[in-house]
């Protein structure tokens, strides 16, 4: 059978979804693109809003940060999520529950878990009581510039870790046994047969979480709107919040659009990386 | 249960130790909702027995909420999650066979729209989207809530790294023995990818469950509004009612707890049990 | 619902709009939509109210999350969207929302509207001299003070009068007191990183609000009275006296729980502090510098009608209703006390506002009625406001954590001047 036949059985199958995707995230995105290209009550293309927004320290610390935020907080989330996952991968007595427990905190709509941790990071809150009975001191958490951004770092990693480990925890259960009882055979460690036999069969679920995960922390947001506003001393200005800040406080759409396009170019760049990385001779 | 092995028995105790941590926020929101206002924030420090449970009990946030639009707002977000997920799953998984399983010229680059679709911020296409819904006359309907839940390009990504790990000779045979692509898909491919199926359902539970943006522009209207929007009412500018707003993040988490609870068997009963992996 | 029919009403609802005569007949069921960021609670009895007196007219309310109101504005009233007839607009936001076109001008009815308020209210509601929206509520600010706290220390409760009015040093100095016997947190500001609230320090002390020049789109930040106001309110942090770290929403419930000796706050506390259990307080007029003179912030919310209404007739029927109807207008504040621009309804408020709150009622409603009468300051018209309140309300949060006064305010004055740029 020819691939080119296969073309009209592809876009059978692809039809609803490529209508759907199209006409509801490209086609929106493509006006948005049309939006940045037009300067604050311009009427013919320009560049201007591009040049505005890369001119601007506060825009380019804000890439910085995310950047930044983003070499952190991704490979911390994916070992603590495969952590997570081998710890849970058993069939233990009530497993299940504490499964659902750890993914829960993803099912709360973000603005709820931010008053949670806005209570907890107080100055006078749980964390601190916590840390007291291990004999540390009072930390500043989100009123200070250096601990800021990794408090936004531990409530998006309690709100993420949970579903990325969901999806690792089915790619471990689809390595057949058989791998690693012939792995024992050849005497290999426990050590060994996770270099040599987890996680190259984890190799496709790792792939979507590495990606979905780097491009879901791309775009946090409601965590910082509602725990630091960006602050203190724009320590957590992450670029969703730079964009947000931009379109409706200030009321500078055209440079919103304008970031939203670098940011999603940016996204674009990394993601590609990350295939690239990721994937072996077998597949295109 | 007599004979657990110690090691077992540790086992156990650093997955429950694990479960009550992440746990912890939640429980701390649960009890709050059934405490008086002004005790909700009273007990954070030092940490004591009143911290994790009420020392007076009220269910007023609950009547205050139930009295409130909540209760439709529920029934709203489950409806719409519920409807992503079924029409979502068929879109995708048709999506994700096609881009995993038949081969054809361009598939790269509709592999390519897809991983840029959900690249795109959604929260920042908000305005633009909203035109185009709002020139479809789709505002305050279950459709303008659902549709751009359907073509979920993560879900899509999920579905095809799984189908890529089916063996080929899966398909080959089962065209020797004369099936049409769609037969394939139907009676090889999908039988096998229950897990998936629920990971991407997951996945798109979750996207319709957290929406609040774009439900609270295309869809205020009491009618149609979602819980996160319901909820998000006591928080005005006159200052946040965090009674009523726990006892609702508390009804919101109960609801995926008790389906998740209900799905975690399907998790564990994968294609490495049929034999039928690479 | 079909497509289909809602392109059917559309046309229809077009071909009314035609002719004024026919809206009278539509009049028979009309549904109209009210915005505002207030829970579905505080505007029910108006709504009641406005339906049994317009009998085939029922109002839907939207309640808009305030953080979200801007971006519900900007796609729903921007995008066209013909769904909403009525709503609120908090008051700095007009001038922006003028400048969008998201507004149309009031000007007919001006006869109707000067009578009922304040010359300050009517300033409030016009942009260049031009009526934009109809008169809601206003505000001010009371200073609470916890009086267990204060009796432990021996401190003597303020009395309720101008004349017994206490400077910002003095408070400071109590509440070190009111805190060395026992009170977690002498001082506090309810909106404790809101411009709305702060912008007093600074009128008080005479920095100004901090926007000058034509249309008020010029930074004014950096002055020694500005410096001075910021390194006051940075002060009360650093020295432990104001809470540090505890987000604004979580500061009000502070009070509540006996953990705050003093705190500024807007007459809307008072239904919850007076029902709470075991809290004694009592109520004083803002502190003020004692080399500057008393500011109190005002403004709140006006009404408005959305240009692409479907129902303009009955949209302004309402409209009118809950703002130059003193009935209907006191209807708005009843549950939510927090007083009503038009002056015959606020004669209604005052009668029932003191009775509702026994022990403090009657020291609130004296000190609200001088301070909107003789400190009221509104935030400055400007259509750079929003984008000017967003930076200061940042600002706030740096310096109230502890960052270096004068490069904070420089920044934040770099900043404004590029953002407001964009705007002009």
């Amino acid at each position: 059978m020819s691939k080119t036949k296969n073309i009209y059985v592809a876009l059978a199958f692809l039809a609803p979804a490529l209508l759907a995707v199209v006409c509801l995230r490209i086609w929106p995105a493509l006006l948005s693109v049309h939006e940045s290209l037009l300067a604050p009550r311009a009427t013919t293309y320009s560049l201007e809003n591009y040049i505005y927004i890369f001119g601007d320290p506060i825009f380019q610390s804000s890439v910085w940060t995310t950047l930044f935020f983003s070499i952190v907080v991704n490979p911390l989330q994916i070992a603590i999520s495969l952590g997570l996952a081998i710890l849970l991968n058993n069939k233990l007595p009530g497993t299940g529950f504490w499964r659902t427990l750890v993914l829960l905190p993803v099912a709360i709509p973000a603005s709820v878990s931010a008053v949670v941790w806005a209570a907890a990071l107080r100055p006078d809150g749980l964390m601190n009581a916590l840390l007291g009975l291990f004999g540390l001191g009072p930390q500043p958490f989100l009123t200070s510039p250096q601990q800021a951004l990794a408090c936004i770092i531990l409530v998006t990693s309690w709100i993420g870790v949970g579903y990325w480990m969901t999806i690792l925890l089915a790619g471990l259960q689809d390595i057949p046994k058989s791998l690693y009882e012939a792995a024992r055979i050849d005497g290999m460690n426990r050590w060994q047969q996770f270099i040599n036999v987890t996680l190259p069969q984890l190799r496709r679920p790792l792939t979507f979480v590495l990606v979905a995960d780097t491009v879901s922390n791309f775009l946090v947001f409601a965590p910082v709107q509602i725990l630091t506003r960006g602050g203190p001393q724009r320590s957590t200005n992450l670029i969703m919040h730079e964009i947000y800040n931009r379109a409706f406080a200030a009321g500078d759409k055209s440079s919103a659009y304008a970031a939203t396009v670098v940011l999603i170019l940016l996204m674009l760049t990394i993601v590609a990386i990350q295939f690239r990385m990721m994937s072996d001779k077998g597949e295109s | 249960m007599a004979n657990i092995k110690p090691s077992t028995a540790l086992h156990i105790a650093i997955v429950a130790a694990t479960g009550i941590v992440f746990f912890l926020p939640l429980w701390w929101i649960f009890v709050s909702a059934f405490r008086p206002e002004e005790d909700i924030f009273r007990y954070l420090s030092p940490l004591g027995i009143e911290t994790f449970l009420p020392t007076r009990w009220t269910l007023d946030h609950f009547v205050t909420l139930f009295e409130s639009t909540f209760a439709r707002s529920i029934f709203n977000s489950l409806f719409v999650a519920v409807a992503t997920v079924l029409g979502g799953l068929l879109v995708c998984t048709l999506a994700a066979f096609a881009l995993s399983v038949i081969e054809f010229p361009g598939r790269n680059i509709v592999f390519t729209i897809m991983i840029v679709s959900f690249l795109i911020p959604f929260d920042a296409i908000a305005l633009p989207l909203y035109q185009i819904m709002r020139g479809a006359e789709l505002q305050n309907s279950y459709l303008g809530l659902i549709l751009p839940g359907l073509g979920n390009g993560l879900a899509v990504f999920l579905l095809r790294q799984f189908f890529l790990g089916l063996p080929k000779e899966l398909r080959e045979a089962a065209m020797v023995d004369g099936m049409g692509w769609f037969q394939v898909f139907w009676r090889i491919y999908l039988p096998l990818s229950g897990p998936a199926m629920i990971s991407a359902g997951l996945i798109m539970f979750i996207f319709q469950w957290q929406a609040y943006l774009w439900p609270l522009l295309i869809a205020p209207a009491t009618e149609y509004k979602v819980a996160a929007v319901s909820i998000a009412q006591f928080n005005s500018a006159y200052g946040v009612a965090f009674g009523p707003i726990m006892a609702g993040a508390m009804c919101i988490s109960l609801i995926p707890m008790i389906i998740l609870v209900f799905f975690q068997p399907y998790f564990s009963n994968s294609v490495a049990s049929t034999g039928s992996k690479e | 619902m079909s497509i289909f029919n809602k392109a059917v009403r559309t046309a229809a609802l077009a071909a009314v709009l035609s002719s004024v005569s026919m809206v009278a007949v539509m009049a028979a069921d009309v549904t109209l939509t009210l915005i505002s960021a207030e829970n579905d609670a505080v505007v029910a009895p108006v709504i009641e109210a406005f339906e049994a007196s317009h009998p085939g007219i029922k109002v839907e309310h939207q309640s808009i999350p305030f953080e979200s109101m801007n971006a519900a504005i900007e796609a729903r009233i921007g995008g066209g969207d013909s769904s909403i007839d009525v709503l609120f607009v908090d008051s700095p936001r007009v001038p922006s929302m003028v400048a969008r076109g998201y507004l149309k001008s009031l000007e007919d009815l001006r006869s109707e509207i000067e009578p009922l308020v304040t010359p300050v209210a009517l300033d409030a509601l016009s942009v260049d001299g031009t009526i934009y929206t109809l008169p809601l509520w206003t505000s001010t600010q009371m200073m609470f003070y916890n009086k267990d706290l204060l009796d432990k220390a021996g401190i003597p409760h303020p009395g309720a009068d101008q004349a017994d009015r206490l400077t910002y040093e003095q408070i400071l100095d109590l509440g070190s007191k009111a805190q060395a016997a026992g009170a977690k947190y002498g001082f506090a500001f309810e909106q404790i990183d809101r411009y709305y609230q702060l912008q007093p320090i600074f009128e008080s002390i005479g920095g100004g609000s901090g926007l000058t020049g034509a249309g008020n789109l010029t930074p004014d930040i950096t002055n020694d009275k500005w410096v001075e106001g910021a390194t006051f309110y940075a002060k009360m942090f650093e020295d432990g006296i104001a809470p540090r770290g505890i987000p604004a929403g979580q500061v009000p419930p502070l009070f509540a729980s006996g953990e705050v000796a003093f705190l500024v706050g807007g007459p809307w506390r008072l239904a919850g502090y007076t029902s709470t259990e075991g809290l004694n307080f009592g109520v004083a007029p803002v502190p003020y510098f004692a080399n500057g003179k008393p500011v109190t912030p005002t403004g709140s919310w006006a009404l408005a009608v959305s240009p692409h209404s479907a129902h303009p007739e009955e949209a302004m029927a309402l409209a009118k209703f809950m703002t130059l109807d003193p009935q209907g207008a006191f209807k708005t504040v009843e549950a939510n006390p927090i007083p009503p621009v038009n002056l015959e309804a606020f004669k209604l408020y005052s009668a029932w506002f003191a009775p509702k709150f026994p022990g403090v009622g009657d020291d609130a409603q004296k000190i609200m009625g001088y301070e909107l009468r003789d400190s009221a300051v509104s935030r400055p018209l400007s259509t750079g406001f929003v984008a000017f309140e967003e930076v200061m309300n940042r600002v706030f949060g740096d310096l109230r954590n502890g960052a270096d006064v004068k490069s904070t305010l420089e920044d934040a004055q770099r900043e404004l001047n590029s953002t407001l740029a964009r705007i002009q």
